[in-house]
């Protein structure tokens, strides 16, 4: 088993580590949260020139053809910085189902998010539906021979700056997921930030007409995309949590060396020892499974749906374990918004929410068996 | 919590004068023990007072300081010795928060509320008649308080009201999982409610909360903090928009249940249960030497 990373992933991780490093500390952070677009304009641009933005799209497409793995490795950086830009939405989320749909203009749509002019996000929750995606009310009718989309999307990342929005609704009994500008008549948009200083939206579609073309997906083509894309969603954000991880411990670590109580650093303490420990096992087990995951999804891999579950199972646990000892371990520091270890245990929190959380995963894990 | 200091230790005089306007809730009183130096290792603590004639004059810092920004008065250690033994150097006063010279600056936590401050005193002068007690042995008195607060901590009868709500906020859910979860913290519950009614019992014949009341501490704020994790994990992925402690505009409301948003808010608040007080690893520590002996 060759689980080396490539010379060309090696270059990857320095690129985004080096770009995180000299633009991403807590302060520059800091700023883009308290920005009304909740991301730094400037940061996306460069994402663009440094090629990010087409890492996961086909060659044709203008893309990288660059698979799971390339995406693990710059999410890991971005969870150690915390990078709030819209990456997971517009880039994987919403190029996922483009790339794989039957849209006519796909080509120069992923164009456009790779240049880094447009963001687009995936609509597919609700607020009465929990994780049953596809369980929605949100759905197509026909009035006087025009089709027109009604319902309300909820928690729609980063829709306040989407150009286009994809979304997920019943068309004729099946689920679909329809191309809507965000600008068309009818539909109203609301944007909060979010608890780990992200943005998202409620999205309300009153009698907002649509035309066939724009059904890019229909019945259980539509669902399998979906399901796709929320494999590769889940993959994503388990590797920012195994940087967020890596990132909590070693500077838990660092702090406890550098903090004196009874005369000592409180590292010497072997409680603490043990628990810094505990949290570096986590890490490792995540990054385990994470590996796991990637080699299955790359290779298309039948059991990469169990093994996605089983990852996001590993994903909360370990993030809550890891987020909350981050916290105890800097004592008062540690709840004190001015620190950058609390960021990290939102951050967790919120990973753990999205796309079916570690309860939610434990029974999908147990009725897939 | 300085109630129990002042009608223990103090004189008639400061009786008199604090006890009624405690129990009529007219005075709000904050705790002056932490510093940024000194959180865990208390005694290590550097503020210091000075006596010069009939007054003391204090200088130094206190932080977290939990809502030193509506405070009337707050209690403080001081050091006003400089001891062998860093214990024995402290004492207990009660300061008049508009005496000048005293600083508050907020700290905000991570739930984006402002509950707690840095507090800094440049040459405050505090009369002597309001120190608590003899000077230097403040040590005991604050103890002494911490015990009592860290009964308070447990808040058992919160939490039973907390847990009624989130099983009725749930109840349409049918959901096995959480049930059973909050099951087992009601169980739990049981077991610290009864462990806090064989101290009250001990208490009744004439003890003081002391070293078991660590027990109830470390308990009582492990089942508060697991108790926002089934809130937060019943709210599920609604947890996400977050405006901030003072909620939503009002003509904006966010998807999902209304207790989501809050949740994640209490969730991300309650991590402090386990530092302040005095961390449960300290608790742990207590009980170790206190009652095992090692
Ligand atoms: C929200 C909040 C409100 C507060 N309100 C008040 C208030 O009103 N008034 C007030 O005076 N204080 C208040 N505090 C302060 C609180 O009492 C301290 O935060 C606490 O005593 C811990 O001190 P510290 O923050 O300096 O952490 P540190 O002492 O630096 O501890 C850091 C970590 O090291 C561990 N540790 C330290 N020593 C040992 C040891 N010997 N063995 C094992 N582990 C150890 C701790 O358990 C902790 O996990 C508040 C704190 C918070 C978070």
């Amino acid at each position: 088993m060759n689980l080396n990373y490539s010379d060309e992933q090696n270059m990857l991780r320095e690129q985004v580590l080096k770009f995180c490093e000299t633009n991403y500390d807590f302060i520059d952070r800091e700023k883009i949260l308290e920005s009304d677009s909740g991301f730094s304009k400037d940061n996306w641009q460069q994402f663009a020139e440094l090629g990010w933005l087409a890492v996961p799209f086909k060659e044709e497409n203008g893309g990288f053809n660059f698979g799971p793995v390339e995406l693990t490795v710059l999410f890991e950086e971005f969870g150690k910085a915390l990078v709030v830009e819209p990456y997971l939405s517009s880039v994987v989320m919403s190029g996922t189902i483009i790339e794989n749909s039957n849209h006519k203009n796909k080509s120069s749509i992923i164009e456009k998010i790779i240049s880094g002019e447009h963001q687009i996000s995936v609509a597919y929750a609700e607020p009465n539906i929990g994780y049953k995606f596809f369980d929605c009310y949100a759905s197509t009718s026909v009035n006087n021979n025009i089709l027109s989309l009604n319902g309300t999307k909820s928690l729609v990342l980063n829709a306040g700056n989407a150009s286009q929005f994809i979304v997920l609704a019943k068309h004729d009994g099946l689920s679909a997921l329809i191309m809507i500008d965000a600008e068309v008549d009818g539909l109203s948009i609301q944007s909060f930030k979010t608890i780990d200083g992200q943005t998202c939206g409620e999205l309300t579609f009153e009698n907002v007409s649509i035309d066939t073309d724009s059904i890019i997906a229909s019945g259980v083509d539509a669902e399998a995309l979906f399901n796709k894309m929320m494999d590769l969603s889940i993959l994503c954000i388990s590797a920012e949590a195994v940087g967020a991880m890596n990132a909590s411990y070693m500077k838990t670590v660092q702090y406890t060396k550098e903090r004196e109580q009874f005369s000592q650093p409180i590292s010497n303490f072997q409680v603490l020892q043990h628990r810094m420990v505990d949290m570096f096992i986590e890490t490792e087990l995540t990054k385990s499974l994470l590996i796991k995951a990637t080699l299955q999804l790359d290779s298309n891999d039948p059991n990469a749906e169990n093994t996605i579950s089983a990852l996001k199972v590993q994903v909360g646990k370990a993030g809550r374990l890891i987020g909350q000892n981050a916290v105890q371990l800097h004592g008062g520091m540690g709840v004190s918004n001015e620190m950058s270890i609390g960021h990290y245990l939102k951050r967790f929190t919120a990973i753990d929410s999205m796309f079916g959380n570690t309860q939610y995963h434990i029974n999908k894990y147990q009725t897939n068996q | 919590m300085v109630g129990p200091v002042i009608y223990t230790f103090g004189t008639q005089e400061q009786k008199d004068r604090f006890l009624p306007d405690i129990l009529n809730f007219d005075t709000w009183w904050c705790q002056g023990y932490s510093e940024p130096g000194s959180g865990s290792d208390l005694a290590s603590l550097k503020t210091k007072a000075v006596l010069d004639g009939d007054q003391y004059i204090v200088n130094g810092s206190k932080t977290w300081t939990t809502l030193a920004q509506n405070a009337d008065w707050i209690f403080c250690l001081v050091r006003t010795e400089t001891t062998q033994k860093k214990q024995e150097g402290i004492s207990f006063l009660l300061i008049d928060m508009n005496t000048p010279g005293i600083e508050v600056k907020p700290i905000i936590t991570i739930d984006g509320d402002h509950e707690v401050n840095s507090v800094f005193f440049t040459d405050v002068k505090v009369p002597a008649d309001q120190l608590i007690g003899e000077e230097g042995k403040g040590w005991t008195y604050a103890k002494f308080l911490l015990a009592h607060e860290r009964f308070g901590i447990a808040g058992v009868p919160v939490v039973k009201v907390q847990i009624d709500r989130l099983k009725n906020l749930t109840a349409e859910y049918n959901d096995a999982d959480l049930n059973r979860k909050i099951a087992e913290l009601e169980i739990d519950l049981e077991a610290l409610e009864f462990t806090e009614l064989r101290t009250l019992a001990a208490i009744a014949e004439g003890g003081h909360p002391g070293a078991e009341s660590s027990i109830l501490k470390i308990r009582g704020t492990e089942i508060q903090q697991r108790l926002t994790e089934l809130y937060v994990e019943a709210a599920g992925q609604y947890i996400l928009p977050y405006e901030g402690p003072d909620g939503f505009e009002s003509n904006r409301t966010p998807s999902g249940p209304e207790y989501a948003s809050p949740s994640v808010a209490q969730y991300l608040n309650y991590r402090k249960t386990s530092i302040y007080g005095g961390s449960n690893e300290i608790q742990k520590n207590i009980i170790a030497k206190a009652i095992l002996g090692v």
